[in-house]
């Protein structure tokens, strides 16, 4: 084992895992051995949930199962929704899911992480955020329904009607793409938390506040921010050209493991095309540009676009405000971590590496009086 | 750049589950020196030197600035802790409309989030660090009066911060002894390298979120048992040996059904913890019944484990010790890990404030050892 410092633990094996492969090398995304364009447009939400928390796809009565409980969890209990209210209306959405999946998970005596737990902490995710938008909207709360699914009943309980049948699919592939994806930051977060044995709640927590930055679940605004600075195609180039020189970052490229096209980019690219062509008009432009002014500068780096470009474009199009897309991204990734905890808990060791002091060597300490 | 699988083989020929000796990241907050049993603060101090010297206020001060206080700097965090003892509406809110029997751990995870919700996201800051520290016995002495079904105490400005929750649980002024065993306590625990709830909030913080976010993250890992739980095992342990005399059949009986001993081993320390020691010489005074029953304790489970692994050094550890001191400084069992997050969280946000001078990703790797990549999935129909 290497002693040695690497930073960002890259290429360093922190886990063995069944859940999620990312084949960086040949741009493919495998979840419990299906590969993700597979699975995108032909599965709903639930289905690779259950894949994800069992290893397999689920039968007919199996599935029926999870739809039942998905709907009979997603009520919140009394402290939850009493900290909804009282959170400032201008909350970060990140905080309000932080704090309310946080109030929503307490418990009485420390439970071990199970399935029906992941499915009732994956349930709330949608009514904590709807709920909260409808509040601060200054519109009632709209219960949720329990003959939708999980994509539909969000955007359900969100806006108060039930969204097209073209929309809901789009949001259940952006859903089904973003369920998990290997060690990531916050994953890997989660996994750590649940190596001391504490409860999934702690570990979504944990995991929520990792995804919180813009390194990590943060960008997908980031991309929204910087397309409308861009303004149109036409000014794509000449603004872009511009920004470089300035060293101003390019916000949905490059990723530290992919090396081709990020294949659920590919994807939510071709659903932004269908549904979203305002937003594909400028932001193919943009990628055009942003990709041929990285190719300039860094021939030898695979300067891919990444997935938060496109899911800029899908999530806009769903009708879902800009602060909304990171706890978006929540609501589906919960899967994963959950699936990560449990495959964690079930061949545990305490997540503990090593420092190296860097600090100065052994020395007395002076008395206050003295200082 | 060179490829991504080619740099896995070259640095990782194999997987050390636990992350166990792997070295992710430089720090000069502390040292744990476990080849020769030291635990060394920020600023190269031994702990066993600041221990009778310096009070909570000092050595949280310490990590974040990398140096011990004057007394003018000193005045100054002191005040400024005391500002913000109070809970926003919205937490205080929050904290009220828990069930009094929840976990204190989870009251604790999500009021310091509620307390620490921002319109805009924050960069983690030293102004932060000092409040969302100065916010903990707040909230962890209101749990508590909750728990028992008393009104909640307002917080103290003119005391120190140890003085301030014994006084916030139990409405009266503690004695001098009881803030020195709590305060003694706060400073051994402040913060011990890269431990798990460290490293998460450590991990949190390298995506660039914020300081409330980490320590949100390292108060979950702390809740378990395998970390800062150990304590209440310890002394919920000690409380199933019943009396003295018993100790003996207790652990040999014990040892005979598998059950490890609370209170014992350390992934680290090759010696005696030297923060056990100081524990331990304190518990004598602190709590001598106790004390006296936890000394037998240790005696014949350090034996019992010699026999089973002569191999191992199988020392006291922290845990063990605390367990007495806390009881004797009136800590009830139910918020020793909250006592714990009350210390650790200076070591938290000195890590994260150390993290961000150089921020980069942490995104590690993992093996597959999963189906074969292309599976084709069936419809739902002919499953």
């Amino acid at each position: 084992m290497s002693a040695e410092f690497v930073p960002g633990l890259e290429g360093i094996i922190a886990a063995r895992t069944e859940i999620s492969l990312v084949d960086g090398a040949n741009g493919r995304l495998v979840y419990r051995g299906y590969v993700i364009a597979d699975l995108a447009e032909e599965m709903s939400f639930e289905e690779v949930a259950y894949l994800l928390w069992n290893g397999s796809l689920p039968k007919r009565a199996e599935l029926d199962a999870l739809t039942q409980e998905l709907a009979g969890s997603r009520a919140l209990t009394a402290p939850a929704m009493a900290t909804l209210e009282s959170l400032p209306a201008d909350t970060d959405p990140m905080d309000v899911l932080r704090s309310v999946v946080s109030v929503q998970g307490v418990e009485h005596k420390l439970q071990k992480p199970t399935i029906p737990l992941a499915i009732h902490a994956t349930a709330s995710f949608p009514t904590i955020l709807a709920t909260f938008h409808r509040l601060t909207q200054g519109l009632k709360p709209v219960e949720p329904r329990a003959d939708l699914g999980h994509a539909a009943n969000y955007l359900y309980m969100l806006n108060g009607k039930e969204a097209s049948p073209e929309i809901v699919q789009a949001l259940n592939t952006y859903l089904v793409l973003l369920a998990d994806h290997g060690m990531n930051a916050s994953t890997f977060t989660a996994r750590v938390i649940a190596s001391t044995d504490s409860d999934l709640a702690s570990c979504l927590v944990g995991a929520i506040g990792a995804l919180k930055g813009p390194a990590h679940g943060g960008a997908p605004s980031a991309v929204m921010d910087q397309l409308e600075q861009i303004g149109t195609a036409d000014n794509a180039e000449h603004w872009m050209r511009e920004a470089r020189k300035e060293k101003v970052r390019f916000m949905g490229f490059g990723h530290r493991v992919y090396r081709t096209y990020d294949p659920r980019a590919k994807i939510l690219k071709a659903l932004c095309q269908r549904l979203n062509p305002k937003f594909y008009e400028l932001a193919s432009k943009v990628e055009e540009t942003a990709l041929a002014l990285l190719h300039e500068e860094h021939p030898e780096r695979p300067q891919a676009t990444n997935v938060e470009f496109y899911s800029a474009g899908v999530l806009q199009a769903i009708g879902l405000p800009t602060e909304y897309f990171p706890p978006t991204f929540a609501v589906s990734r919960v899967a994963g971590w959950s699936a990560h905890v449990l495959e964690q808990g079930s061949h545990n060791r305490l997540i503990r590496p090593q420092s190296e002091y860097i600090g100065p060597a052994p020395r007395k300490p002076l008395p206050l009086a003295e200082r | 750049m060179t490829d991504r699988a080619s740099v896995d083989l070259i640095l990782v020929p194999d997987f050390s589950p636990g992350l166990e000796g792997v070295v992710a990241a430089e720090t000069s907050i502390s040292e744990v020196d476990g080849a020769n049993g030291r635990l060394i603060y920020r600023g190269g101090y031994l702990i066993e030197d600041l221990a009778p010297v310096a009070t909570f206020e000092e050595v949280a001060y310490l990590l974040w600035h990398g140096e011990l206080p004057t007394n003018t700097e000193l005045d100054a965090l002191k005040h400024q802790m005391a500002a913000c003892r109070n809970l926003t509406d919205h937490a205080q809110r929050t904290l009220e409309s828990a069930d009094p029997e929840t976990n204190p751990m989870d009251i604790l995870r999500t009021v310091v989030s509620a307390q620490g919700s921002t319109t805009l996201p924050t960069k983690p800051s030293l102004e932060e660090a000092v409040a969302l520290t100065a916010i903990f016995p707040t909230i962890v002495a209101a749990a508590w009066r909750r728990s028992q079904r008393h009104e909640i105490v307002k917080p103290r400005s003119d005391l120190g911060h140890a003085a301030n929750l014994l006084w916030m649980m139990d409405g009266k002024e503690p004695s001098a002894d009881r803030t020195r065993w709590l305060e003694l306590y706060l400073v051994l625990l402040a913060d011990h390298g890269l431990n798990a709830s460290t490293f998460a909030a450590r991990v949190i913080a390298s995506t660039g979120s914020d300081l409330c976010s980490s320590v949100v993250g390292a108060i979950g890992a702390l809740k378990g048992p395998a970390h800062g739980g150990a304590t209440f095992a310890a002394r919920t342990m000690l409380d199933k040996i019943g009396s003295t005399k018993l100790a003996e059949k207790w652990l040999i009986d014990a040892h005979a059904r598998n059950e490890r001993f609370a209170g014992f081993g350390h992934r680290v320390y090759r010696t005696y913890d030297p923060r056990a020691r100081i524990l331990k010489e304190l518990a004598a005074d602190a709590a001598p019944e106790l004390h006296r029953k936890a000394d037998r304790t240790e005696e014949v489970a350090l034996r019992i484990l010699h026999e089973a692994h002569p191999e191992r050094p199988n020392a006291t550890n922290v845990d063990f010790w605390a367990s007495v001191v806390l009881t004797g400084a009136g800590i009830p069992k139910a918020l020793f890990t909250c006592v714990f997050a009350t210390s650790r969280v200076a070591g938290w946000t000195a890590h994260v404030l150390e993290s961000m001078e150089d921020l980069r990703i942490i995104r590690p790797a993992s093996v597959w050892t999963g189906p074969e990549a292309g599976k084709q999935p069936l419809p739902l129909a002919k499953r």
